[in-house]
């Protein structure tokens, strides 16, 4: 795979029976459509752990993730954050120990500024943070984690945004409204590579 | 066979993590971590499983005093020989792994099982420093509390039931305790309780980060397996212990009081 400059996402999957070739400039704003769960599975999981297994070929930020070093890795994950059902919500933390986690654990951004983000981006969905914060995963629908999880997105201000399967689960009104989330994105990461990932629909 | 080095190997990997990454204590949500599983192990047990555990101290003295017609001497070194240094340790660890060990055994797995930890992987956050350190340390501590808290009941218990059974009061009794009390006991119990909690710990842990499948079928098997093998190291660890103890003053290494 040549790597090409400007890149932020660069994937080639070769398996024999396939080819997927996944290219996704940086800065914009892109939908990836792809044959099956295990082969979503597959590429979300190469970009969020910046490793890719054998037959497939990944550049990330121009940089191939083949033959790297631990820390060089790790710099590159930090810059890659996911809404996906495989980075889940834990069950015995309330909302924002879910939203603060990685924040109180790294120790950056510092925990006043991450409140202040949820608290206003809580309030311009329409939500009622106090409440929505103390609440337990089990206790929210489909809309209400993924909001949780987009929160939790938004902190780690991410280089390269991967929405997995947005609208999965949603009824009509809740489709509508989610749809805020990529102007939220947008107004508050202008930069960031926004790339929607998606089964193709079976025939 | 292999299975059970690998198992070894497993844990002892996990002794030397919980060893090397102590610091991440510091860190506010281990350090949360820590504080929750402290309160679920040792002072949600400090009420009522707890006394039970200390009457059975209580129950030991008075049998054997009955069965030897015991006198004063008798008593006292019945009291710190099989209460204080067996009996508050193990039954410490006993609480320990039927409370904790179960509940801690079964969160890790289904967390595993639920794909929490692979998501705590993409947040950058190391399951070592997240899910074993606090756990481990809390528990380890919360032993060595739960065996003071049992060994003091047991003793009190003992003090205030043998003039019942023997010919001597309370106040001769206490005062014989503080004569024959060495800091030797102390210590005993004292590293007896921390191994105990560190293996409890460590062995629940191991099992839930490895569960056999994926599936939800695989948290009674790794509670089964973490609660009988942390009663066997346990056991394990009490046998090494009283054989090294009773091995060195038989060698006359130390001068035994009793």
């Amino acid at each position: 795979m040549k790597s090409e400059a400007g890149l932020a996402v660069s994937y080639l999957r070769t398996d024999g029976i396939a080819e997927i070739y996944v290219g996704v400039p940086a800065g914009t704003v892109a939908r990836v459509h792809l044959p099956g769960e295990a082969a979503r599975a597959r590429f979300v999981t190469a970009l969020l752990k910046a490793k890719c297994e054998s037959g497939d070929a990944l550049e990330l930020f121009g940089e191939p993730v083949a033959g790297l070093a631990p820390q060089a890795r790790a710099r590159l994950r930090r810059r890659v954050a996911a809404l996906s059902p495989i980075v889940g919500l834990m069950t015995n933390l309330n909302v924002w120990e879910n939203v603060s986690l990685p924040a109180a654990y790294h120790g950056t951004p510092p925990l006043d500024r991450v409140a202040g983000l949820a608290v206003e981006l809580l309030a311009d969905l329409g939500v009622e943070p106090r409440t929505f914060l103390a609440r337990l995963p089990e206790e929210l629908d489909a809309f209400e984690r993924k909001l949780a999880a987009f929160l939790r997105l938004l902190v780690a201000r991410p280089e390269l945004a991967l929405l997995d399967g947005l609208d999965e689960g949603l009824g009509r009104a809740e489709r509508s409204r989610i749809e805020r989330f990529e102007t939220e994105l947008r107004e508050r990461l202008p930069l960031a590579t926004l790339l929607y990932v998606d089964c193709k629909e079976e025939d | 066979m292999v299975r059970a080095l690998r198992r070894v190997e497993g844990g002892m990997r996990l002794s030397a993590a919980f060893a090397t990454r102590l610091g991440a204590l510091r860190r506010p949500p281990v350090l949360e971590s820590f504080l929750r599983q402290v309160y679920f192990t040792g002072v949600t047990a400090a009420t009522g499983v707890v006394l039970r555990a200390s009457a059975l101290g209580v129950l030991i003295i008075a049998i054997t005093m009955d069965v030897l017609d015991a006198d004063v001497d008798l008593a006292v070194k019945i009291l710190l020989a099989v209460v204080f240094r067996e009996i508050g340790p193990l039954a410490a660890a006993t609480v320990v792994i039927l409370r904790s060990g179960t509940a801690m055994s079964a969160e890790v797995a289904m967390m595993r099982v639920s794909g929490q930890t692979r998501a705590l992987r993409h947040l950058g956050i190391d399951l070592y420093d997240y899910l074993v350190v606090p756990r481990v340390a809390a528990v380890m501590l919360a032993t060595l509390v739960l065996t003071f808290y049992i060994q003091c009941l047991a003793v009190l218990g003992g003090l205030a039931l043998s003039p019942f059974i023997i010919d001597a009061s309370f106040t001769e009794l206490t005062e014989r305790l503080f004569q024959l009390f060495a800091p030797v006991d102390f210590f005993y119990s004292t590293v007896k309780a921390l191994l105990f909690g560190f293996a409890v710990a460590v062995c629940c842990c191991y099992h839930g980060l490895n569960p056999p499948d994926l599936t939800l079928n695989a948290v009674p098997k790794v509670v089964t397996r973490a609660v009988t093998q942390s009663a066997m190291l346990v056991l394990a660890i009490n046998a090494a212990f009283a054989y090294l103890v009773f091995g060195i003053l038989f060698f006359g290494l130390v001068t035994a009081k009793l």
